[in-house]
């Protein structure tokens, strides 16, 4: 047993140690590469990145989840979770097409950057999406009504 | 703070859920810090180094790579920050100066990973709305983001083994079937509801605060064991979307489902994407010019060929595709003149570096370094035709260079010098 703790101090050393040094170097070359009135702009970034995720997409994503479970209450567990899955699908999706559509609108410098209709890919996306679900949603609602039916001596 | 976690408490946040997309997460950083830095080096190599030139499509395959593990990043840190967010609740928010230093770290790990793969994915669209140089700031932050990740494994690491096997997801499904006891996420938050008890007393927070942890209380719980599978399947599916319907901007197998990559194989003058245009290169004249000559230079000899010099002297064909930074790729069909065989007419030094001089008036890529490897293989040439035709202005007319394995910013276009490096 002490040997595993000793090898567990040792591993985490050696990790912190390589970890802490990758660190400092990247540091340096950030300092070295980049002209010092372009750190703050980088600094900005990370921070507002920081903020961003935590004081505004986890909140939203947060109260959405509690909205959906208040509306689909009497909805079975499963479905509520399919549902919530195809929502989590199709915002990912939105979240790496939107950039691409508004870099669209700003005129890239020629015709072979960004050629596809992105706005329309994307609600084809969301329309396959929401079929996929309903058909899946379907299939489970006919199956625990059957499973509901059956007598039987489970609970829930 | 208590009171934050247990809201926020559901069945996927978990240590094992955690170490399950971390795992995955991590995976895909070092991925794309290996193949990151493998371009760094190829733009911008030390002196010693030398690059494998086989296989000719090595660069393709390594940025592509490095895009499509990039984008695969998308879900799984957003599944990965999902999971730990009530972390942020911690409560002492700070124990210690080491856990100070901790915290510290991880909000330094979460905020440059965020803007390392926005700004990545951003770069493929070619939109820039960011106030700092990408090249220099991407590479300095992939060193800082695989410092961290292995400092965070350390810092982890006794968790992370704990976590490592399904063993314990096994016994908690168990015990959650067999409808013995509470999930360990309940159990968690019940531990942190009494403490909260004892902190500030049975009394709830009034007001505004109070009525909306009530009503975050009365919304019916999420069901344990299938929001659990729900939500690794979810972020899989996402996963394999964003990649699947991306991917085919370089992976010719997948070009149909191409319908969210910012290429689309065979888009662009004579079936090749372009990247920096004529006229934003400021060559248009000068690459149409009648005197345009090819010049080539080696200790002190120096010689000049004209497109139909070029043309006239012995020609090979390749295949070789051209293959972006920005992660896509195209491969074409290219003729023209071996490179090496212009090399020998000025007698260089076989073991010379040669550098590529182009008609652009300016630009990082006007000026680059091509080492002996490629200046030998068989397969660098002097294009001067594409897919079968004279090569299109916009692909470099009169000539450009084509190596197998650099990065298209590397395949000088619009070639106007070409000189040995003396040592
Ligand atoms: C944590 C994840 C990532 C790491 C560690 C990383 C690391 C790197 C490194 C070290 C380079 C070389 C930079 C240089 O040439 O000096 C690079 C280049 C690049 N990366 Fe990433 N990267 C990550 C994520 C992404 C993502 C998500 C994307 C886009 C979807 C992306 C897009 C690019 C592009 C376009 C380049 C080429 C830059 C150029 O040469 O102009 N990266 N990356």
């Amino acid at each position: 047993m002490s040997t595993e703790i000793k090898r567990m101090r040792v591993a985490r050393t050696v990790l912190i140690l390589i970890g802490t040094a990758g660190l400092v170097f990247g540091l340096y070359v950030l300092f070295d590469t980049v002209r010092i009135t372009r750190l703050p702009g980088v600094a900005l970034w990370i921070g507002a990145a920081i903020v961003l995720h935590d004081a505004v997409l986890a909140p939203v994503v947060f109260f959405l989840g509690l909205l959906l479970r208040r509306a689909g209450h009497r909805a079975t567990g499963t479905i509520l979770v399919l549902v919530q899955g195809a929502i989590v699908v199709g915002s990912i999706m939105t979240l790496i097409v939107v950039p691409a559509i508004v870099a669209q609108g700003l005129s890239p410098n020629n015709p072979s950057i960004l050629p596809l209709d992105y706005g329309r890919n994307l609600a084809l996306f969301w329309a396959a999406l929401a079929l996929v679900t309903t058909v899946w949603a379907g299939l489970l609602y006919a199956r625990s009504r059957r499973a509901n039916q059956r007598p039987s001596s489970r609970q829930s | 703070m208590y009171e934050a976690q247990r809201a926020l408490a559901t069945p996927s946040r978990n240590p094992r859920m955690a170490v399950v997309i971390g795992r995955l997460l991590g995976v895909a950083f070092i991925v794309c810090f290996g193949t990151g830095v493998y371009s760094h080096f190829l733009q911008e190599p030390l002196p010693w180094m030398r690059f494998p030139t086989r296989p000719a499509l090595l660069y393709q395959f390594s940025q592509g790579t490095h895009i499509v593990a990039g984008i695969a990043c998308f879900p799984l840190l957003l599944a990965k920050l999902y999971i730990v967010f009530p972390e942020l609740f911690a409560s002492p928010p700070v124990k210690s100066f080491l856990h100070l230093l901790e915290r510290a770290s991880i909000a330094l790990f979460v905020g440059a990973s965020l803007v390392q793969i926005t700004i990545g994915l951003l770069n493929t669209y070619q939109w820039y709305p960011w106030p700092f140089p990408f090249r220099e700031v991407h590479y300095a932050l992939g060193w800082v983001l695989v410092g961290l990740l292995v400092l965070h494994i350390g810092i982890k690491l006794p968790i992370i083994t704990r976590f490592w096997s399904a063993r314990h997801e096994a016994e908690r499904e168990a015990t959650d079937a067999a409808g013995a006891t509470e999930a360990p996420g309940a159990a968690d938050a019940e531990a942190a509801r009494l403490e909260a008890v004892r902190l500030w007393g049975s009394r709830r927070p009034s007001g505004v605060t109070g009525r909306l942890l009530a009503w975050i209380d009365a919304t019916p719980a999420a069901p344990t064991s299938v929001s659990r599978r729900g939500f690794l399947t979810a972020v899989g599916i996402a996963g394999a979307a964003v990649v699947g319907l991306t991917a085919g901007q370089t992976f010719a197998p997948l070009d149909a489902l191409n319908v969210f990559g910012p290429r689309k194989k065979g888009v662009g003058q004579q079936g090749v994407p372009v990247n920096r245009t004529a006229q934003r290169a400021g060559v248009t004249a000068s690459a149409t010019a009648a005197g345009w000559a090819l010049t080539l230079a080696a200790g002190g000899v120096e010689r000049s060929f004209s497109r139909a010099e070029l043309e006239a002297m012995p020609q090979t064909e390749v295949e070789l595709p051209i293959a972006c930074v920005e992660g896509w790729s195209q491969l074409a069909v290219w003729r023209g003149v071996r490179l090496r065989d212009l090399a020998d007419l000025v007698d260089a030094d076989p073991d010379a570096s040669f550098r590529l001089t182009s008609l652009e008036q300016r630009g990082s890529f006007r000026r680059t370094q091509m080492g002996p490897e490629y200046v030998r293989d068989p397969l660098t040439l002097v294009a001067l035709e594409l897919n079968g035709e004279t090569l299109d202005l916009q692909h470099g007319y009169p000539a450009r260079m084509i190596a197998p394995g650099r990065p298209g910013v590397l395949q000088t276009k619009w070639l106007s010098r070409i000189e040995a490096i003396t040592a």
